[in-house]
C-alpha cells in the first residue's frame, strides 16, 4: 500500500491501496520526534491491507498539519532549487 | 477526494504536479489479495527520499545536476534498526533535515516495529529500501530497480510493502 501527501497524483498513476494524507512534503509520516502522530499515520496506513476490497481503493487519513501552508513552505524557504528550475 | 493535494506546493510546483497528474493513464491497476492476517505479516518499508547509508554509494546528484531531466533510478538497502545517524539523503527535490533529525518521518522503521510490538503487524521485514523520487523517465525503475527491490523481498518473506512517496 501507499501512504501519499499527493494522493491526487499518486492515484492517477494507478495503485492498489492508496492512503492519503494532508501533510506537507519531505515530512510525510509527521513532525520530527512525533512518535504517537507517525505511529497513527503508519497504522491508518497499514490497516488499509486488510480493509481493501479491490485495487484502487482509497482512503484519506484524517489527520490535520498543525502549521499553514505559508508557515510550512516558509520552514524549508533556505533549500537550494532543484536543477530543473534553472532550465524554465 | 477531500484532501487538497497541492495546497503545500508552491504556484510552480503545483502547476508541474497537477500537469503530472493529467498525464497518467492507470492503466490496469494490480492487486494481491492479503493471504494472512495482518497480524502475522512480515512488512517491508520503500521510501523515495533518497536514503543512503553510510558507506553505501550516495544516490548520484551530480549526474542531474549536468542533465536535470535525469534522475538516479538505482535503489538503496536499509537495514532494520537503522536510525538517521547512520544514513543521509540524496534527494534535490525534497528538504532533508526533517528525515536527518528523525528517519521515522520517512522511512517509520521505528513506527513499524512498535505496531509488531503491539501485535498489528506481525514483524518488519529485516531489510527496508529507498530510492530517490525525481526520476521523469521511469523505464529503467519499472524494469529494473523494482523487480530487483521485489525479489529482494520475497528472498526474506515479505508479505506486504508500504511505500512512501516524499
Amino acid at each position: 500500500m501507499t501512504l501519499s501527501w499527493i494522493p491526487d497524483l499518486t492515484r492517477a498513476v494507478g495503485v492498489p491501496r492508496l492512503a492519503g494524507i494532508g501533510y506537507p512534503p519531505s515530512r510525510c509520516l509527521g513532525r520530527p520526534h512525533d512518535a504517537d502522530g507517525q505511529r497513527a499515520v503508519l497504522r491508518g496506513t497499514l490497516e488499509l491491507l486488510e480493509s481493501a476490497p479491490g485495487p484502487d481503493t482509497y482512503v484519506e487519513l484524517p489527520f490535520v498539519w498543525p502549521e499553514t501552508p505559508a508557515q510550512a513552505l516558509a520552514v524549508s524557504k533556505d533549500v537550494p532549487l532543484p536543477p530543473i528550475t534553472q532550465l524554465c | 477526494m477531500t484532501i487538497d493535494s497541492y495546497r503545500f506546493l508552491n504556484f510552480a510546483s503545483r502547476q508541474v504536479m497537477k500537469a503530472w497528474a493529467a498525464r497518467q493513464e492507470a492503466g490496469v491497476i494490480p492487486f494481491a489479495p492479503l493471504r494472512k492476517p495482518l497480524s502475522e505479516c512480515t512488512v517491508a518499508l520503500l521510501s523515495t527520499a533518497g536514503i543512503a547509508c553510510h558507506g553505501d554509494q550516495p544516490f548520484d546528484q551530480e549526474g542531474e545536476r549536468r542533465n536535470p531531466w535525469w534522475g538516479d533510478p538505482s535503489y538503496r538497502t536499509i537495514p532494520l534498526g537503522s536510525t538517521e545517524k547512520d544514513v543521509r539523503l540524496y534527494h534535490l527535490h525534497i528538504d532533508p533535515r526533517f528525515a536527518e533529525a528523525d528517519l521515522d518521518v520517512v522511512l517509520p522503521m521505528r513506527r513499524l516495529q512498535e505496531l509488531a510490538d503491539e501485535g498489528l503487524v506481525g514483524r518488519p521485514a529485516p531489510t527496508h529500501y529507498s530510492t530517490m523520487g525525481y526520476i521523469l523517465d521511469p523505464e529503467e525503475l519499472v524494469s529494473k530497480t523494482a523487480p530487483a527491490i521485489a525479489e529482494r523481498m520475497r528472498s526474506e518473506g515479505v508479505d506486504a510493502a508500504a511505500l512512501v512517496p516524499i
